[in-house]
This record gives C-alpha cells, structure tokens and sequence, in this order.
C-alpha cells in the first residue's frame, strides 16, 4: 500500500511502517484517547514532527492541539538549517526604501492556503551597513517593529517569531535595547479554518488577500531615521486538500487522491477490528450516539 | 457521517467527540523533548527493506514525521 501511495504521490523519502505502533508506544506519542475496538483508528500517533541535527538530538518539534494542524514542509527544513530558504515563486510582494528593503512572501508549499497547513508570511528586512531596527519594548519617542498580518474571516494568525537580538547600550539614555541588524526574518505563522477553505466543502473563491503593516525605525550609532509604516497586501491562493479516492471520504469538494485506499481498509478492519468485536459494537453504539447529538446540534448531514 | 466544525474552526466529515477527531489536549507535552536524542528504532520501509534510523541516517540531519494513515 505505501508503494503504492509513494509512487503515485512521488514521494522520494522513505515511508516506515509501524504496524503494531511499537515506535509510536516507544515514544510516547500514542493518541490515548481512542480505544481498542475503535474501528481502525486504534494505534494511531498524535500527528507530529520531530526535526533533528547530525547528532540526532531534537533541534525542533511540532505537535498541536489539532491533528488538522500541519507544518509545511519548507519550515521544518527551515527549523533543520536555522535560516529560512524563501522560494523564489513564492507569493511576495516588496516595499521598503534604499536604505531599508523590505519582502513581504507567503512561505511554505506553493504559498497557497490550505486548511489546517500552517503557512509563515515572512517579513525579511534587509538592512543598510551600520543600520539597525528594535524589538520591543523601547523608551517613550522610539519606535520598534511590528508586523501586523490580517486577512479575511477564517484565517488563523499565529503570534510573531522573531530571531534573537542583540544587546545594544545607548549611554546617554543609560539603557539596553535589543536589536537586530543585516537580514532579518520576522515570521507571522497562518492557516486557513473551515470558514475560509473548509475540506468539506468546495471552496467559494479561488484566491484571498493577506494585509501586512510592517512599523519600524533603522538607525545607526548615530542618528535615527523617521519611523516608517509600511502596507503591504499578497494576493493568496486558497488550496483543498488532497484525499484517498475511499467513499467513506470523497464528496466533499477536495482534490480526489489517484491512489485507492479501499484495499488497505480492508486490511486494517481484518487486523484491528475483528479481534476486538465488544470494542467494536462499543465503537458503533458511541457513533450512533455522536451522530444523534450532532443532528440536534443541527450540523449538516454529508 | 455528520459534518462539524470544532472549537478550533476546523471542518471534518465527522461529529464533533468521534474518535478520529480526537487531538492533544492544549499545552500537552508528548514525545522527546528539543535537546534529547531520540531514541533508535528499526521499521520496514515501504519495499519491506529495514532501516535503521541512526544508523541510516548516518552524519544528516533528519525530519521524522508521524503521522496518522497515508490512506484514510
């Protein structure tokens, strides 16, 4: 099955197989919640990611509080090399002056939204020799940068992610600000919810716009130049999801996979279900159940 | 099955509680920890050829993802 998966997906890294979730007990990320019996859910890892350096210790992981929250692959090979690899198609859009350029792009995948694939709009800043910008916070009458990231009803933005500063005394204030100089990367995290570009249902627009207000003042050791505000606006493609070609799926509008998952279901009822046929009425009879309650919530009917 | 949207915004062919949209409670640290090793592991790759993760990974850096099902 997942060469089958692998070659139709063209996916050029290898795809492991941990049957009886050993690796997934072994590391401490077994979804707890679901029950033996439960179909064929049973032994399934809380969705994650762990990036690691030559050594093989963790450098970064990624585990959320939705299993519909992915990263791109882009930021975990950007959490691998310590740097962020903007493509060059990625959606952007510059502004900035000579002294201060600046690039507004949307970073991960082809820069589409998705839901749940968490996206970065990376502001990158590229500073003049002996320029520098602060971070917050900073004495009355100084100005520190700020990116400011909205967008329609349905996408989800993620606090600021900053890279380190660095300590810079100012004598006569008898104070420390933290700086940065040369280029510098400010990531703003985003996703698309189900109200913007649900997996449910067909997307009603192809694209959106993403408003970015990037607030800043470079100086030198010297002297400081005005504060500027900078509006910045990327027009964003919306992007469904890609699924199994299996029934228990299909319909809902996403992009229909070229791979059959059916056998494999099968497969997985035989091994993870039959043994466990009390799990399983138990599985049926918590379904009903969850069915009824939703319809008496009024949720709709697939 | 039914379609709902959950407390996070996110659309799924399922009622909200069903098992398989069941995900980590807010603030929950599983697995090794930034900073740890992790641990070694043998797995078949998808031609049945074992690998090593260590050992195969030789002196690169690696992304090991989990995740749920490739097919469902």
């Amino acid at each position: 099955m997942l060469s089958e998966f692998a070659e139709k997906q063209k996916i050029p890294y290898p795809l492991l197989s941990d049957v009886d979730s050993d690796v997934i007990r072994h590391y401490g990320i077994l979804n707890d919640q679901i029950e033996v019996g439960d179909a064929f859910l049973y032994g399934i890892p809380y969705p994650g990611v762990f990036v690691t350096d030559e050594r093989g210790v963790v450098v970064a992981k990624f585990f959320h509080d939705s299993y519909k929250k992915r990263e791109s692959p882009e930021l975990l090979i950007d959490a691998a090399l310590g740097r962020i690899e903007l493509s060059d198609d990625a959606p952007r859009v510059d502004g900035g002056d000579a002294e201060v350029k600046i690039t507004a792009a949307i970073h991960g995948g082809p820069g589409s939204i998705r839901q749940g694939i968490r996206r970065e709009v990376v502001v990158r800043f590229e500073l003049g020799d002996g320029l520098h910008i602060y971070d917050a916070p900073v004495p009355d009458g100084m100005v520190p940068t700020t990116v400011r990231v909205t967008g329609p009803a349905g996408l989800v933005v993620e606090d600021t992610i900053a890279p380190p500063t660095t300590p810079l005394r100012l004598a006569s204030m008898d104070v420390e600000l933290r700086v940065w100089s040369g280029t510098v990367d400010l990531r703003v995290p985003i996703y698309g919810a189900g109200e913007l570009v649900s997996e449910v249902r067909p997307l009603d627009r192809d694209s959106i716009s993403i408003d970015i207000e990037v607030r800043y003042q470079a100086c030198d050791a010297d002297t400081c130049l005005l504060p500027k505000t900078e509006r910045l606006r990327i027009q964003v493609p919306l992007d469904v999801i890609d699924i199994p070609d299996i029934s228990l799926h299909t319909g809902h509008g996403q992009r229909v996979g070229n791979y059959d998952g059916t056998r494999h279901l099968v497969r997985l009822f035989a091994r993870k279900v039959l043994p466990h046929p009390l799990g399983f009425l138990k599985f049926l009879a918590k379904s009903i159940r969850l069915e009824r309650a939703a319809r008496r919530r009024g949720a709709d009917r697939a | 099955m039914t379609i709902e949207r959950d407390e996070l915004g996110f659309d799924a062919p399922a009622p909200l509680g069903h098992p398989g949209r069941l995900g980590l409670r807010p603030g929950r640290e599983i697995g090794p920890a930034v900073g740890e090793r992790l641990p070694d592991f043998e797995l078949p790759d998808a031609s049945g050829r074992r690998v090593r993760f260590h050992e195969d990974r030789g002196d690169a850096k690696s992304a090991v993802v989990f995740y749920r099902s490739a097919v469902w």
